[in-house]
């Protein structure tokens, strides 16, 4: 389509909406709560109101994050409006007004601002994941010279779920022999949050930091396996720091769809029935659909099936967005949807490259009693290549 | 939640799908079209006293005998997609969101049908025909919103018209809960004088029942599928190519035109149109020859009307573009205008008479449309204006009516009356069809609960006489004022 999104500034764009109902169709949270609020056509007029008015009700501010920034919406509209951006310029205009302390949301800003992660644990915690791989390396944190820097992201880092993903990456990046480190202690979160809670300037000064810490070690490349991450480091931070950050950037499914096509690494397999989940922040919001499944067309045995929505029109987990602490409970409702097209498929497993939808897709899972084994894309390769 | 709830039974049924509360109601006093809230308050309650969200037939008919036993308005609603209000409560009462009645399409492949519920999405329909190789026979050009449901109640012609026709007539059968809560079949046709019939349905904006399945005819899944662009020198050779290509064998699935002044405002609203002049994008879809016979007609209408056939790639972007018209608001902020059923032999005139208004008014206006019938086309003619400047906008409204002056004048009518075509329904059908409607709105809604205020006479505030002299009034100030306000 030519018709590329467009965002002028929240009062045009929420004139400009046209209330055709696109965003509605496609809206997860509106799928899940039925209420003409908590679609994207609601969502504007709350916008303008935000706009109009001093004070906004409590109802209003829910209402207004309980969006997971999915982008479906964008690609939906008829008007072309780059939605995303007006949540969260609404979102920022609204947290100037005091709305993370009216909603379950300041303790997530308390968090980033102190310890600079979305759980509140001491930075040193970003290295547990480390304790269980099979091979010590003290060069896995900060070491200056590597070629590569794994940036590993407040998720995986810091819960015990998104452990497995940093270990199989780290096992994959060594066994493939690449130069890698990590910003251990020293990484702050990528500054997503921030910017989901209408805190721009704070996850510009995050960026800063981050982008600091890579450029001290020397590397030359960054690495995520998560797609906000990859997303924030790829697209956003050229517009929050005011330049480019000098630095390739790719997702672990780009690299790993690189080092297979140079032959770094050999796959071995089963015959194995799998669905994939796009993640919105690599899918729709960052374009990358075709590389993680030609990961997984790689492994031998491997049958990929696709869900009756994917790619463009993949649904989201529920996971973004800062959704799960306004409101956990449309989040479980958000993934059950999703596992539910996941069951249809009849695979055994469902793979995403992103720990934030694995997490969400695996208690969804678990919930419906669903026969599905939530997986990370780097925790399938490892399996295949063995180590 | 309020502590003492207006309808505790309502409440009871439906649980959280029901709701009195201000903030969730104050959504629903609207449609795309945007009026000043002084004005809207003149024509009537537009703010619901309550909105109920059922998913079953059963739960709306239990909702509708409650309404009936206390005589309390019901405004049926789902995406709520067209402009006029024919969703807008005029009299508060009940909203009753027809969305969440979903559920899976089930296909007969014997009778090529497919029974679907009301809530359902067109876009969403087909695309769950086309995963089992079958397809809706046509859709309206808001499918990715609009519902089944909404548009049985419509006039029923968009993409696909023009080849099977409204989509009424592509009924098999319907159920749908009556005024008083009774649910009830009513077939396709039925000879039976005064019994409702499915195609008696078209235009009633949801006045007369309340649809809660529908069976409809589909097809198998075209095998091929053909896409033409042309530009013409005027719009006369653009809309005679569109009339000679729609009344040849085959048929065509779409033949959509635009004025060279929709090109002129797509380009102010920031995209880039496929040509400057007139064009004429045209479909055809079937079986591999009917698609290349279609491709020879192009041809011969291309060099008949001296046209030019653009590359495949535009010709493919303006398909994939179809839904998307609106995008012209980015030009407005806001936009005005007036959609018209027009015979196709009028189309280059009307465009002209248009082109007249907007250099009279010094504001551009957008012509485009798509030939939906043989020998009928709907138009939308829009222009842009700011909602945010209550003076001028008030103003702007008045060229609405002019636009549809132009119409009359060549052989056409409003398309959809909903509330704000009403001044027009001595123009929109004759006196004879008007009576009859309201004689089957009394049979079937004698208590007039279903949709007040709609499709069957003006509010007071738009009462003909009165509306068109101050209609011709406010037009006169705009004309006046256009270099000052």
């Amino acid at each position: 389509m030519e018709s590329a999104a467009a965002f002028t500034g929240l009062d045009q764009e929420a004139r400009i909406c046209a209330h055709c109902g696109y965003c509605q169709a496609v809206c997860p949270t509106y799928a899940a709560l039925g209420w003409e609020s908590a679609g994207p056509r609601g969502r504007m007029t709350l916008a303008a109101e935000a706009l109009r008015r001093d004070s906004f009700p409590d109802a209003a501010a829910q209402r207004i994050y309980e969006c997971t920034l999915c982008g479906h919406c964008r690609e939906a509209c008829a008007t072309r409006i780059d939605t995303l951006a007006a949540w969260l310029e609404v979102r920022r205009r609204l947290a100037d007004r005091g709305a993370l302390e009216r909603l379950p949301l300041g303790r997530l800003r308390d968090n980033l601002r102190q310890s600079r992660n979305v759980t509140g644990d001491p930075a040193e915690n970003r290295l547990m994941w480390q304790a269980d791989l099979e091979q010590a390396d003290p060069g896995l944190n900060g070491r200056a010279g590597a070629e590569i820097v794994y940036f590993v992201g407040c998720v995986t880092g810091l819960y015990g779920q998104g452990h497995p993903i940093a270990q199989a990456a780290a096992e994959i990046f060594r066994a493939a022999g690449l130069d890698f480190t990590t910003l251990g202690s020293a990484e702050w979160c990528c500054g997503f949050p921030y910017l989901g809670l209408g805190l721009p300037d704070e996850a510009a000064a995050v960026a800063r930091h981050n982008l600091a810490a890579v450029h001290a070690l020397g590397a030359r490349t960054i690495v995520t396996s998560c797609p906000s991450c990859f997303h924030m480091w790829r697209d956003v931070y050229p517009d929050l720091l005011g330049a480019a950050p000098g630095l390739e950037v790719l997702h672990a499914s780009e690299l790993l769809a690189r080092l297979l096509a140079e032959g770094r690494f050999d796959l071995a397999g089963r015959p194995m029935r799998v669905t994939y989940h796009d993640p919105c922040d690599l899918g729709r919001n960052s374009g990358v659909y075709d590389a993680p499944r030609a990961v997984l067309r790689a492994i031998p045995g491997l049958e990929l099936v696709e869900m009756a929505d994917y790619r463009e029109d993949a649904l989201c987990c529920g996971g973004g967005g800062n959704l799960e602490a306004v409101n956990p409970a449309l989040v479980a409702e958000i993934a059950a949807r999703r596992i539910a097209q996941a069951a249809e498929t009849g695979a055994t497993a469902l793979v995403t490259p992103c720990q934030q939808c694995k997490r969400t897709l695996a208690a969804a899972a678990r919930k419906a009693r669903a026969r599905l084994k939530v997986l990370d894309l780097n925790e399938i390769v490892r399996q295949a290549m063995g180590v | 939640m309020p502590d003492e709830l207006a309808h505790p039974p309502l409440a009871e049924l439906l649980g959280d799908r029901y709701t009195e509360s201000a903030f969730e109601r104050s959504f629903y006093r609207r449609d795309l079209g945007v009026v000043p809230p002084r004005l809207a308050a003149l024509i009537g309650d537009t703010l619901p006293q309550a909105v109920a969200r059922p998913r079953t037939a059963d739960e709306v008919a239990a909702i509708l005998r409650y309404a009936a036993e206390r005589r309390l308005a019901v405004t049926p609603r789902a995406a709520a997609t067209t402009a006029y209000w024919n969703a807008v409560p005029l009299a508060g009462g009940l909203l009753l969101d027809l969305s969440g009645l979903t559920g899976p399409v089930e296909i007969n492949e014997a009778r090529l049908t497919a029974t679907v519920l009301p809530g359902t999405r067109w876009a969403e329909f087909d695309r769950a025909l086309r995963r089992r190789g079958f397809a809706v026979l046509s859709y309206p050009t808001s499918a990715p919103a609009a519902t089944v449901g909404g548009w049985l109640c419509m006039e029923g012609y968009g993409i696909g018209s023009l080849k099977y026709g409204g989509v009424q007539g592509q009924l098999r059968e319907l159920e749908a809960a009556l005024a008083n809560g009774q649910l009830t079949r009513v077939p396709g046709a039925s000879e039976k004088p005064g019994a409702l019939r499915a195609t008696g349905f078209a235009g009633s904006e949801g006045t007369l029942a309340i649809i809660t399945r529908a069976e409809l005819v589909i097809r198998r899944a075209p095998a091929a599928i053909g896409h033409h662009l042309l530009t013409f020198p005027d719009m006369a050779a653009a809309t005679g190519a569109a009339a000679e290509l729609a009344a040849a064998s085959p048929t065509p699935f779409y033949a959509h035109f635009a004025a060279e002044s929709y090109s002129r405002f797509l380009r102010r609203a920031g995209f880039t149109p496929a040509a400057d002049s007139p064009l004429l994008a045209i479909t055809y879809d079937g079986d591999p020859d009917e698609v290349a016979r279609g491709d020879h007609n192009v041809g011969r209408a291309v060099a008949h009307w001296r046209g030019e056939a653009l590359s495949a790639a535009l010709a493919q972007r303006e398909w994939d573009e179809r839904f998307l018209a609106l995008r012209l608001k980015r030009a407005g902020p806001s936009v005005l205008g007036a959609e018209s059923w027009l015979p196709a032999a009028r189309l280059a005139d009307y465009a002209d008479g248009v082109a007249k208004l907007a250099a009279q008014q010094g504001l551009p206006i957008a012509t485009y449309g798509t030939i939906v019938a043989p020998g009928w086309a709907t138009v939308m003619s829009l222009y842009g204006c700011d909602e945010s400047r209550p003076l001028p906008y008030l103003l702007a409204l008045s060229l609405t009516k002019k636009l549809y002056d132009v119409a009359f004048r060549h052989g056409g009518r409003p398309y959809g009356i909903g509330v704000w075509n009403t001044p027009y329904l001595a123009q929109a059908m004759s006196a004879e069809e008007l009576a009859m409607r309201r004689a089957t709105k009394r049979t079937f809604d004698p208590a007039n609960i279903l949709n007040p205020g709609k499709v069957y006479a003006p509010p007071r505030l738009l009462w003909p006489p009165t509306f068109r002299l101050g209609m011709e009034l406010l037009a006169g100030a705009r004309r006046v004022s256009k270099g000052w306000l």
